[in-house]
């Protein structure tokens, strides 16, 4: 929760901030501009939200029947796979929002086109944060059998560390690129279709490496 | 429960390809990024070059991508060689 409540903290500061800027270019579109802001930075928050049902989960739960061993690696696991995988999808929902807050101060009639990038950049930036709630999800529920060596709890624990850290720079990443597409849109609302796909090409590559990680979390988790 | 030489040399290997992974992916997930952020911007200003961009964009993140695949290679000599 503590690490997840980062990136989202952050994030929600850009389009805050730059909402400000907007207001005072053109005090006229403040309405707008307001709650297009409202929109983005609530995208932002999810991953915080994430964050805050795995922590609760793993507080109010009862874990108490399952086995000592694999159990507490898999828990802590949990916590950590999708606390910091929210890290980077919480600040790359951030930088997209702030663009487009940025982007309809500048050029209110592009409103439409604009948020509409805006949701489809931070929806792909919110993956890594979804594949790090799916592995701590995998990590709470799936019944492992009692182990005494240390090769299996550590095998559970680096599957929520490989998601987790994994996740922070694909999240930071698809942000950076729907960032720059919403803030040109903005600019060249002519270009929206070439800037929307270039953008999904861009991000789907980042998004590589959010998948190999979360190969190796489950093949950490099912396999070895 | 008695720990043994070769469960600990498992345990820490896999505990090492978690971390290889994980903080290997952050650096080419962000590089990615920027390299997709300054290709639409150029886009944006040049819409005529989209296809040359895109071309010069897959080519930058592909080099970027291969620490992530080092990081993946790693991580696999690790879970199922070592």
């Amino acid at each position: 929760m503590g690490f997840g409540a980062i990136g989202s903290g952050v994030g929600s500061g850009f389009p805050g901030g730059e909402a400000c800027l907007g207001i005072a270019r053109q005090p006229a579109v403040a309405t707008r501009l307001t709650t297009n802001m409202l929109i983005g930075s609530a995208v932002c928050q999810t991953p915080a939200i994430f964050s805050m049902v795995v922590a609760l989960m793993l507080m109010f739960m009862d874990f108490g029947s399952l086995p000592f061993s694999p159990t507490w690696a898999a828990l802590l696991g949990a916590g950590l796979s999708t606390g910091l995988a929210a890290i980077g999808s919480g600040l790359g929902g951030g930088l997209a929002a702030g663009a487009s807050c940025g982007g309809i101060s500048r050029n209110p009639d592009t409103v439409g086109q604009v948020t509409t990038t805006m949701l489809v950049g931070q929806a792909v930036s919110q993956t890594p944060a979804i594949f790090g709630l799916l592995i701590s999800f995998v990590l709470m529920f799936k019944a492992f059998p009692e182990t005494a060596g240390l090769s299996a709890p550590m095998a559970l624990l680096g599957a929520g560390i490989a998601m987790g850290f994994g996740g922070i720079g694909p999240g930071i990443g698809n942000g950076l690129t729907a960032e720059s597409a919403v803030k040109w849109v903005a600019r060249n609302i002519e270009a929206a279709g070439e800037l929307t796909r270039t953008m999904l090409v861009g991000q789907a590559v980042s998004q590589s490496t959010a998948i190999y990680a979360m190969v190796i979390s489950l093949v950490l988790i099912f396999v070895v | 429960m008695a720990i043994e030489g070769a469960d600990l040399i498992k345990a820490a290997a896999f505990l090492g390809a978690g971390i290889a992974m994980g903080l290997g992916a952050i650096g080419p997930g962000v590089g990615e990024g920027i390299v997709g952020g300054k290709a639409c911007e150029a886009i944006g200003r040049r819409p005529g070059e989209a296809g040359l961009l895109t071309r010069t964009m897959l080519v930058g993140q592909a080099v970027s991508e291969s620490t992530g695949i080092y990081s993946l290679v790693v991580a696999l000599l690790l879970l199922f060689v070592v």
